[in-house]
């Protein structure tokens, strides 16, 4: 078995076996032992904030408390954040002997971290079976449809959507969006002659995350051809040349162009 | 004074570069989004000068809604204040962007230097005001020279006390 392969699997199997699981990508549940935590779990709404401020921030080196403060409080005080941090901990670890060090949020000194080898995170698991997909795409496309396909089934829409008014998510939004947008057209490329009705399926949902995506109308139309519906290629090219117009008052790159010239020629 | 929330306003800014092949010629594009958190609002644009637009609009939005309980003169005169930092950026932002993303390394160098010069000017401004080689630790005898100086003090309010007294009465 290939190395990368063996990879989608460890994550796979990280994902069933991690004690704490959390999706964030479309909505926002934990679960602890496969048994869901309720909202009502974590108390006040800022101990569930400051549990997604620490996912949001989880590739960063230890957060410090001031900064985490400075980000989620207008005027903070110790005690809130210890407040809200005991919260977490209680969430996550119900029975935690008390003066044990909490096993989840790793704290040094004045700095917090997520333990992100001991919790599963949608938002990271996805970011990982695309980094797989991209290194296996022109080596091994068996596996990099694989892992595409599973950071697809990952994604289950926009980074904690009921935040999207609050800056501190903004980043980790932007980047999962980019990432997925990504996922769609090198699955759908990379399916385009195999199967592509599911290849014009894949980029539909592309251009539903941003309708400007010019790659996915393209492949859409190649798609089209592959199954011989030279009208709906175009048609395709239609949509994409309206919607440039629309967005940026700009024509398709001379590459979208020049395909639907060989789509016309086509008799 | 409203929320520190609600004096905020955070921008997304996404470029999407296009390279091609045009007429023999190797060419760039540009497309971006940007996007106002707060409100949720995005615009896309292909001249930089739309997604300032953008900013400027949404920025103005604030200024205003935060000195709306303001008299009509002073939220126009705050409003007028606002615009002259917006020409700043207006001015300098689409160039500085442009060296960026031309050389984002020569630009960093630049950017520093430039820093490291307001630092020096600062500097030399508060040695020139301040001049602090001429100080010295203060000697057991300038206390005794400032306690006799308040002591002085003391006794003239305590005479200037008396005399108002007087004249009260």
């Amino acid at each position: 078995m290939s190395e990368f392969k063996q990879q989608i699997l460890d994550l796979e199997h990280f994902k069933e076996n991690a004690e704490v699981r959390i999706e964030t990508l479309g909505n926002f549940r934990v679960w602890r032992d496969h048994e869901k935590i309720e909202a009502k779990e974590f108390g006040r709404d800022k101990t569930m904030q400051l549990l997604q401020y620490l996912i949001a921030n989880r590739q960063r080196n230890a957060l410090h408390k001031e900064k985490i403060m400075d980000d989620l409080w207008e005027d903070w005080n110790d005690r809130d954040f210890k407040v809200a941090m005991h919260g977490i901990n209680k969430a996550l670890e119900p029975n935690r002997q008390s003066r044990t060090e909490p096993k989840f949020i790793i704290r040094q000194g004045v700095s917090y971290q997520i333990d992100l080898e001991k919790v599963w995170i949608d938002a990271e698991a996805l970011e990982s079976f695309i980094i797989i997909g991209n290194k296996t795409y022109t080596s091994d496309s068996e596996v990099s449809k694989l892992a595409f396909q599973h950071a697809i089934d990952v994604y289950r829409g926009s980074f904690l959507p009921n935040r999207i008014y609050e800056d501190w998510t903004s980043e980790e939004r932007e980047k999962a969006q980019l990432l997925i947008l990504g996922a769609y057209i090198s699955l759908a490329e990379l399916l385009l002659n195999e199967n592509p009705s599911e290849s014009i399926r894949l980029c539909q949902n592309a251009i539903n995350i941003d309708a400007t995506w010019e790659d996915a109308y393209r492949i859409q139309m190649k798609a089209y051809i592959a199954k011989g519906n030279r009208p709906q290629a175009i048609k395709t090219y239609m949509k994409c040349e309206v919607i440039l117009e629309e967005e940026y008052g700009i024509s398709p790159l001379p590459e979208t162009k020049q395909l639907l010239k060989e789509i016309e020629a086509i008799n | 004074m409203d929320k520190k929330q609600n004096q905020n306003a955070s921008f997304m800014v996404r470029f999407n570069q296009r390279i091609y092949q045009e007429d023999g010629e190797s060419k760039v594009q540009w497309r971006g989004k940007i996007s106002h958190v707060q409100d949720g609002d995005e615009q896309r644009f292909s001249d930089f000068k739309d997604a300032l637009d953008f900013m400027q609009k949404k920025l103005s939005e604030l200024t205003e809604k935060a000195t709306e309980h303001r008299s009509s003169e002073e939220q126009e005169n705050i409003i007028q204040k606002s615009f002259a930092m917006w020409k700043t950026i207006k001015d300098v932002g689409p160039k500085v962007i442009k060296e960026t993303l031309k050389d984002p390394k020569k630009q960093f160098t630049n950017l520093q230097g430039e820093i490291q010069e307001k630092f020096t000017t600062l500097s030399d401004e508060i040695s020139e005001k301040v001049q602090m080689d001429q100080w010295r630790n203060a000697t057991r005898s300038d206390f005794h020279e400032i306690q006799n100086q308040i002591d002085g003090l003391s006794s003239e309010i305590k005479k200037l006390s008396k005399k108002i007294d007087g004249l009260k009465k």
